[in-house]
Order: C-alpha cells, then structure tokens, then sequence
C-alpha cells in the first residue's frame, strides 16, 4: 500500500512548487523562528529593546543575514498559507485570482517595506551621529 | 468577492459541531496559530521597519509591545509559534519517513504528545515573560 503511494508520480505545476516550498521552509523556519522568539522574547525580553538596541544589532551583518532570512522565509510561508486558508473559502476562479494578485502585492510590499529597513537602517542612523 | 455571511456562518457551525476529534482540533489549532502568528508578524516587520523610515516613532512602537496586553498576546504568540512548529515537524516527518504511521489511531495519539510537547515547551517560556510581565508593569520582584 505504502510502496504504491510512493510510487505515484504528480504533474509539477506552481502548486505542488508552493507546496513542497511550506515544508521547505517550515523546517528552516523552526530554528530560526523559534531562535528569534526565544532571544528577543524570552531572554532579552521587550523591555530591554529600544532604537539603540535595533541599530546595534543591525550593525552587524550575521544579524542582518539572520533577519532576512526570517524576513523572506516567514513572510512567505505565512502569506502563502493564508492564500491557502482563504482558498477554501472564496469560490469563483475571478474571485480566487483576485485574492492571490492581492496577496503577492501585499507581500511584496511589506518584504521590501522590511528588507530595506535591516539593510539600510543601521547605515542611515550612524551617518546620522 | 465571493465571501458572504451565510458561507461563514456555515463554515463556524460546521466547525463548532462536527466532532473530528483530535484530528480536527490540530487542523484548528495549526490555522488559527498560522494565522495569528501572520497577523503578528505583518505588524511586527512594519513596526521594527519604523527604525529606518521613522525613528523617532520606534519608541512609541516598542511602548505599545510593553503594556500588558500586548505582553500577554506575545506569551500566547509564542504557544502558536511552538504548536505550529510542532504540529508541522508531526505531519512533515510521517510524511516523509513514516507513511506507514498515517493511521487513525496512531495519528491521535501523535496528535495528542504534540499538544502536550507544545505546553510543556511553552511553560517555561510563559513563565519567563510573565515574571517580566508582573515585574516591570506591576512593580513586583523588585522591579
């Protein structure tokens, strides 16, 4: 039964790419979401991170590497998990299309909104001193 | 949009009363911490990308994430970012290397060791955050 399942071979098309690209980056996202909540969660906490600390760490580019890795990973894994969740809701292919154009703009957006941000922001605000 | 009321009042009824068991509750549980983890974290890139745009705004930011409740929606973000990891290694790892594990039973028992692993992971995190918690906006454990 196992041996047949394994065996069946699927068409690739930008679906089942999307879908092997949640697992992908699910178990990349473990270490690196899990590292990120519990050193600014847990042990640095909210209350010791302010503007001199962000600066700080984006002075260094580990961190930066480290953040865009979250940034690019996170993002789209949770974007393109809500274009799934929606999809089992919104019916009509008009309707789904528009939702997934929607979707890839908004990611778009914010990912470059925050890409800039951890490349650009330590630079700007030490040229600034 | 092809979104109505009567859709969604359907879809919650169904959820409320159809009795899937733990199967059911993981997939709700792995959307509803999908989702609010997205939710998180679209506010999250846009208030941290304020330290660029606009720095003067970040402190007023990072007051919000220290009043009460939003350090208490940050220990429930952190149940959802461990469930959600777990819940998905769970279904990754069968998957890939146990299909022969895809059985009903087996998968309520693995259903359940994932929800207490997520709890007992969490505990000690939650406690950490509510001690910072109490400490700096309650004034207790000299803070």
């Amino acid at each position: 039964m196992t041996m047949a399942l394994n065996e069946i071979k699927t068409k690739q098309n930008i679906e089942t790419v999307a879908w092997r690209w949640m697992r992908y980056s699910g178990i990349l996202l473990l270490p690196l979401v899990w590292g990120h909540v519990l050193l600014q969660d847990v042990v640095v906490g909210v209350h010791a991170i302010d503007l001199d600390y962000v600066i700080q760490r984006w002075s260094s580019i580990a961190w930066q590497t480290y953040d865009i890795l979250l940034l690019a990973f996170a993002f789209a894994h949770g974007m393109n998990g809500l274009r799934q969740v929606l999809n089992d809701y919104v019916h009509g292919e008009r309707a789904k299309r528009v939702l997934a154009w929607g979707i890839l703009a908004l990611w778009l957006v914010v990912s470059a909104i925050g890409g800039v941000a951890i490349v650009a922001a330590a630079q700007k605000h030490l040229a600034g001193l | 949009m092809a979104v109505n009321l009567a859709s969604l009042k359907t879809t919650l009824k169904g959820y409320l009363k159809y009795r899937g068991g733990e199967g059911q509750i993981s997939f709700l549980l792995h959307r509803l911490t999908g989702l609010g983890t997205l939710l998180f974290l679209i506010i999250h890139i846009l208030d941290t990308s304020t330290v660029y745009f606009f720095p003067d705004l970040y402190e007023h930011a990072i007051g919000l994430y220290r009043s009460t409740p939003f350090m208490l929606g940050e220990i429930a973000l952190v149940f959802a970012v461990i469930y959600h990891a777990l819940n998905g290694l769970r279904v990754a790892i069968v998957d890939m290397f146990l299909p022969a594990k895809w059985t009903l039973k087996a998968q309520r028992s693995a259903a359940r060791w994932t929800l207490t692993a997520s709890i007992v992971l969490w505990l000690p995190a939650a406690a950490v955050m509510m001690r910072s918690l109490l400490k700096h906006n309650f004034g207790l454990f000299g803070g």
